[in-house]
């Protein structure tokens, strides 16, 4: 299987085990879409994402708080979440507004180190052919 | 589900952040009453109080690598909401005190906080089920429900 259905495979089983999940996607942190499922207008989503990335990135960095681990946006009708995944890319989310948030946290923080794997190990894949 | 009005409309903010040992949390007395219900329940292994509003703990104490407690407020915040919308379907007006859940070595008690202030929130209880009394555990458990109301 290419690194690209095993990460839809992952946001899928993601989707599965948290109903309130409304749509998920990866991209790289430059904005691009990797994978996605069930989500409108992926590509604007995923240039918001690379946006607010940078300005999280630039927030933490400033006030001493390390690498962009997560970042959680709610609206009056849900939630809008990304999650660093390795090195190269992002795990963003939308989820419905009676969404369980600590368990949204457990679960995209798994899916995303594990996605986060399978974009570095292609990445290496690339240089090393 | 209990929450009344648009939840926009809720003047209490959720926290969203797991504050594990139970600092600078909202109310002043959480750590107190989550110190007095690891140490004067017999037998307990871990306790939390969660907000399931959004499944994130408002303070926990114990637990440990074989009780996660930030997964435990997660996973029963879902039963509670289970529970609460079943009997919502049933038709039933009634409101849940508490839930007890028998493993083989352990009981997890869960207790819904009742007061004005505190609603949405509950206490989630492990216990060793070889050293913990269960009448006296959920007795106990009353009193430190008690305890956050000051």
């Amino acid at each position: 299987m290419t690194a690209e259905a095993e990460i839809l495979t992952e946001l899928r089983r993601l989707r599965t085990r948290l109903p309130q999940v409304t749509g998920a996607l990866t991209a790289s942190v430059d904005g691009l879409v990797l994978a996605q499922d069930a989500i409108d207008d992926a590509e604007s989503v995923a240039a918001l994402t690379a946006a607010a990335l940078g300005v999280a990135q630039r927030l933490t960095h400033t006030t001493g708080r390390g690498a962009f681990r997560e970042l959680l946006v709610q609206g009056e009708d849900g939630y809008a979440a990304t999650y660093a995944a390795g090195s190269a890319a992002v795990l963003t989310l939308l989820a419905l507004p009676r969404t369980n948030v600590g368990r949204l946290h457990l679960e995209a923080r798994r899916a995303g180190a594990r996605i986060g794997e399978l974009v570095d190990g292609a990445l290496e894949r690339l240089e090393t052919s | 589900m209990t929450s009344t009005g648009p939840r926009a409309a809720r003047p209490r903010n959720t926290t969203h952040s797991t504050h594990r040992k139970g600092s600078a949390n909202p109310m002043g007395n959480t750590e107190t009453a989550l110190k007095d219900a690891m140490t004067s329940i017999e037998g307990t292994i871990g306790v939390a109080l969660v907000d399931y509003s959004s499944g994130m703990a408002l303070g926990t104490l114990g637990g440990g690598k074989d009780l996660d407690l930030s997964v435990a407020a997660a996973g029963n915040t879902d039963v509670v909401r289970a529970k609460v919308r079943t009997m919502e379907l049933l038709g039933l007006k009634d409101e849940i005190e508490d839930i007890l859940i028998t493993l083989g070595g352990q009981y997890h008690l869960i207790r819904l906080l009742k007061s004005r202030g505190h609603t949405g929130l509950f206490l989630y209880l492990a216990l060793d089920k070889s050293r913990a009394n269960l009448a006296m555990a959920r007795h106990q458990l009353r009193r430190v429900e008690d305890m956050l109301e000051v």
